[in-house]
């Protein structure tokens, strides 16, 4: 049965019931007062509005109040009535009957309100906790997946000693699977708000130097162009420096991935007012207008890319929030004739930021 | 390498296998190690010429280990590490460990930095100290405080001098910021002037090296500290 069905049975029920009991008193009605029949029909009313609906309580209250002047209010059988104070008891009534119903109405409102709070309270906490397990099994799963990856990894790679060019793509695969872990690991704590950011002054030339070191192997020969003049005064940034590598290294590789392999990938610091400021600058195709911001959400894919370029689209997602969480961003600007450029923002520093007084020959 | 013994501690069956293949043979012998504790009894039992070491051990924390082990003797410990625990690294190599692989690593890295330990744990003490050495057409004379490439004297700051010798005596090892600083200054501040370090060896990279921005001699191990080439 339905739940217009339902209504219909019961509003049928409830209007039957005041007719029975309209009829009951009309039998006896030399015996009953105005405010027996009143108390009577207010019962109905209430009962009405208690177990039905608002409406039911209502309707019910104006058939009682039809019923009461019609069949008990003298003279009977007409709805006219000929003593006039008997219009404030009807009328009492009605009002009686109306506020019972609302008031009813209004506290089954509250309850069920308090009873939905309660529910979506225990929902909430509910989330929070599948989230917090959701976080700690994912850092679980990712620690316990390096020890095999580590023996694939050595056996694909004593493997592909022997010749065998399968196990170079096992070794491969293996690398990969390894930063979609980390990756995934990366993220989970970033939700979960655990990432610890340590800033220390560091070289611009460092940073970049350990990220050419980094990408050395994976990027097959293309040639990398620093623009960084050794005869200018060294560039400095707060930052921490292995967060901030990744982020180098993220750029690096996703310039590798989508630029034409002959193309030159530039990179280019400088400081900028507050800011030292990194770019890096590839030949690709570039990202259409309005995937600008998109690109920098987890797992996005670009619409038209190629079907796999061996990522999971998190590494954007993530770098900008490294870049974030140490005061920094991440941007991205088109680059004039052809192509991608991120700018990697990062708080610049000065050396008398270095040391508080202390000169490095004599501190200690 | 004839007739050396190598103890690996990891109590993960696979990874003793993985170890055992990529640096048995040729002379070596590699015993293992299931536990912590069994570890460091075939540590005194066995003395090994070098030590592989697991981060991951279920029984004792391995700092405990390499600072038991270190206790006693000099030998070579090599740490395995999972990735993402920097501050755990620095925490070993501080403790005594003179390197570490990070997992998942290639056979050929892992026997790289094993045979580089074992090199200079069997060459002088003290790296540089017996006379000049030469390094991709870098000449350093530590004794005599003379810096030369290609012929050209090169001029280095007091400090930069104190950073040079602490990096090529201990060629090969990776150094933490805090052992560099200690090296350098004498004792380790900690805060604001270890900034300083970063800074200078930046400006001794310019000097030193062909490519600052590509060092091939002071190489950075990113959240741990500085690593000098091992001398030839």
């Amino acid at each position: 049965m339905d739940g217009r069905a339902r209504g219909l049975v019961r509003w049928s029920a409830w209007l039957a019931a005041a007719a029975a009991l309209t009829a009951a008193m009309a039998a006896v009605r030399g015996d009953l007062e105005k405010v027996h029949v009143a108390l009577a029909y207010l019962l109905l009313v209430l009962a009405a509005s208690a177990l039905g609906t608002r409406a039911l309580g209502f309707a019910v209250a104006v058939v009682a109040f039809l019923g009461f002047n019609f069949f008990f209010l003298p003279p009977y059988q007409t709805f006219g009535l000929s003593d006039h104070r008997d219009w404030l008891v009807l009328f009492t009534f009605l009002a009686v009957a109306a506020v019972a119903t609302q008031l009813l109405h209004r506290a089954r409102h509250h309850a069920a309100q308090a009873q939905r709070l309660s529910v979506e309270a225990g929902r909430a906490q509910a989330l929070r906790e599948a989230d917090r397990l959701k976080d700690a099994l994912l850092a679980s799963v990712s620690h316990d997946l390096r020890t095999p990856l580590t023996t694939i990894k050595a056996l694909a790679h004593d493997l592909g000693e022997t010749g065998d060019e399968r196990a170079v793509v096992i070794e491969e695969e293996a690398d990969r699977l390894n930063r979609l872990v980390a990756g995934l690991l990366d993220l989970s704590r970033l939700n979960a708000g655990e990432l610890r950011v340590t800033p220390e002054i560091v070289a611009a030339e460092d940073l970049v130097g350990a990220a050419l070191q980094r990408v050395q192997g994976p990027m097959g020969g293309r040639e990398i162009r620093v623009e960084l003049h050794p005869s200018e005064p060294i560039l400095l940034g707060r930052m921490d420096f292995v967060q901030s590598l990744r982020v180098l290294v993220n750029l690096l590789e996703n310039a590798q991935k989508y630029a034409p392999p002959a193309t030159p990938i530039d990179i280019s610091v400088e400081r900028d007012g507050g800011r030292l400021v990194f770019r890096v600058a590839d030949h690709g195709p570039g990202v259409a207008e309005d995937e600008r911001e998109r690109i920098f959400q987890p797992f996005y894919r670009q619409p038209h890319g190629e079907a796999d370029v061996g990522g999971a689209g998190l590494g954007l997602a993530i770098s900008r929030r490294l870049a974030e969480a140490q005061g920094g961003s991440l941007a991205y600007e088109p680059r004039p004739g052809g192509g991608s450029v991120f700018v990697f923002a990062l708080p610049a520093a000065d050396l008398h930021d270095a040391g508080a007084g202390a000169s490095p020959g004599a501190g200690g | 390498m004839a007739d050396t013994t190598i103890l690996v501690i990891d109590d993960e069956p696979q990874i003793r296998r993985v170890v055992r293949n990529a640096l048995e043979g040729d002379g070596v012998r590699v015993v293992e190690a299931a536990t912590g504790r069994e570890g460091i009894d075939r540590a005194a039992a066995e003395r090994p010429d070098l030590v592989v070491l697991d981060l991951g051990l279920a029984d004792v924390a391995g700092a405990s280990v390499c600072a038991e082990i270190r206790g006693w003797s000099s030998v070579p410990i090599v740490v395995l590490s999972a990735r993402h625990s920097e501050h755990e690294k620095v925490a070993l190599l501080d403790a005594g460990a003179d390197d570490y692989v990070t997992k998942p690593f290639s056979t050929a890295e892992l026997r790289a930095r094993v045979r580089a330990q074992l090199r200079r744990s069997r060459a002088a003490p003290s790296p540089g100290a017996g006379g000049p050495v030469e390094l991709d057409g870098l000449r350093v004379d530590l004794a005599r405080r003379v810096l030369s490439r290609d012929g050209g004297e090169i001029h280095l700051t007091p400090t930069e001098w104190d950073l040079l010798r602490a990096f090529v005596s201990n060629a090969g090892r990776t150094l933490t910021h805090d052992q560099i600083f200690r090296a350098v200054w004498g004792r380790a501040t900690g805060g604001d002037p270890q900034a300083y370090l970063r800074v200078h060896v930046a400006n001794l990279r310019r000097k030193i090296e062909r490519d600052a921005v590509r060092p091939t001699l002071i190489v950075t191990e990113p959240g741990v500290g500085y690593r000098f080439r091992a001398l030839d």
